[in-house]
């Protein structure tokens, strides 16, 4: 895998061209996230069928959410998730406590109004991979103090 | 043995961040005077430095002394540059603003999308990150020597 420089580098410079493109307004900013979101699910898609190549099929959707914390994570960012919860119901809560995109942001509360920026393309990788995977799902990102955050996944049942 | 101050200027002469830990006596001239004056203070060493070389130039300016404190000076290929003041028991420290520089600043300025590069440096995790660091020097002790 290539430096990771590079890629945050292009990531930032992608969430300001998105902002910069879209004309002036406060309601530009759900757009904007959409946008980014949709990226990031194109990009798990394909990220997904490379990573999965050898693996085995998934026995279920908790399986395939195991995955997405250790293998997956750890690909794309390095690392795992620190801490995956579940209602055994369809919501599965995924949290890292140093997310990679954040931890030059701040360590605290500076700039905390501008972290769902940095999510959303994240939050588009993970409903890709799980697309692809055959699980239909709805992402959200929420984060409290940086640089821990939480992503939480609905399953859509057809 | 202690680190007084210390200066960060990018490659336009802007004053990027100073901090001070054991200051007894200021300039007597406001702060963007300050900062002007050192900057200017610098470019003319350096470009002194150079012209007047009996040998060939390897690194060109590095510090300079006087009874009370010393000046060291880094200066990075992007133009950035860093000036710390410490005290005379001090040896060459290039490394370490070598380390303020790639630790610090690239890591959390450069790498930050928020903090506009040209710009005083406002965000609160590289402050923090560069009192600890500063605070963690071998060299560095909290009552001046």
């Amino acid at each position: 895998m290539a430096d990771e420089a590079l890629f945050q580098f292009l990531h930032n410079e992608l969430i300001q061209y998105v902002y910069k493109s879209s004309e002036h307004g406060e309601m530009e900013n759900g757009r904007c996230i959409t946008k980014l979101e949709n990226m990031g699910f194109r990009v798990g898609q394909g990220l997904i069928e490379r990573f999965t190549r050898d693996t085995a099929r998934f026995k279920d959707e908790l399986d395939v959410m195991k995955f997405v914390c250790k293998d997956f994570w750890t690909c794309v960012f390095k690392k795992q998730i620190d801490n995956l919860r579940t209602n055994h119901q369809g919501i599965y809560v995924l949290q890292d406590n140093k997310f990679r995109l954040l931890t030059q942001l701040s360590a605290g509360k500076q700039y905390l109004e501008h972290a769902p920026k940095y999510l959303a393309f994240t939050c588009g990788l993970v409903r890709g991979g799980l697309a692809n995977l055959g699980v239909k799902s709805i992402v959200t990102a929420e984060v409290s103090v940086m640089p821990a955050c939480k992503f939480q996944v609905m399953i859509q049942k057809m | 043995m202690t680190v007084h101050n210390l200066y960060i200027f990018d490659r336009n002469g802007t004053c990027l961040h100073y901090s001070e830990w054991n200051r007894k006596k200021q300039a007597g001239i406001s702060k963007e005077e300050e900062y002007k004056l050192m900057y200017g203070m610098l470019f003319s060493i350096r470009s002194f430095v150079s012209k007047m070389s009996p040998l060939d130039m390897k690194d060109g300016f590095l510090a300079f002394q006087t009874s009370r404190y010393k000046l060291h000076y880094y200066e990075t290929p992007t133009g950035v540059k860093v000036v710390m003041n410490t005290d005379l028991g001090v040896p060459n420290c290039r490394d370490v603003l070598h380390q303020i520089y790639s630790t610090l600043y690239v890591e959390y300025i450069v790498k930050n999308p928020l903090c506009p590069l040209g710009e005083t440096l406002q965000s609160e995790l590289f402050n923090s990150r560069l009192e600890s660091f500063i605070r963690a020097l071998p060299f560095f002790s909290a009552r001046a020597g």
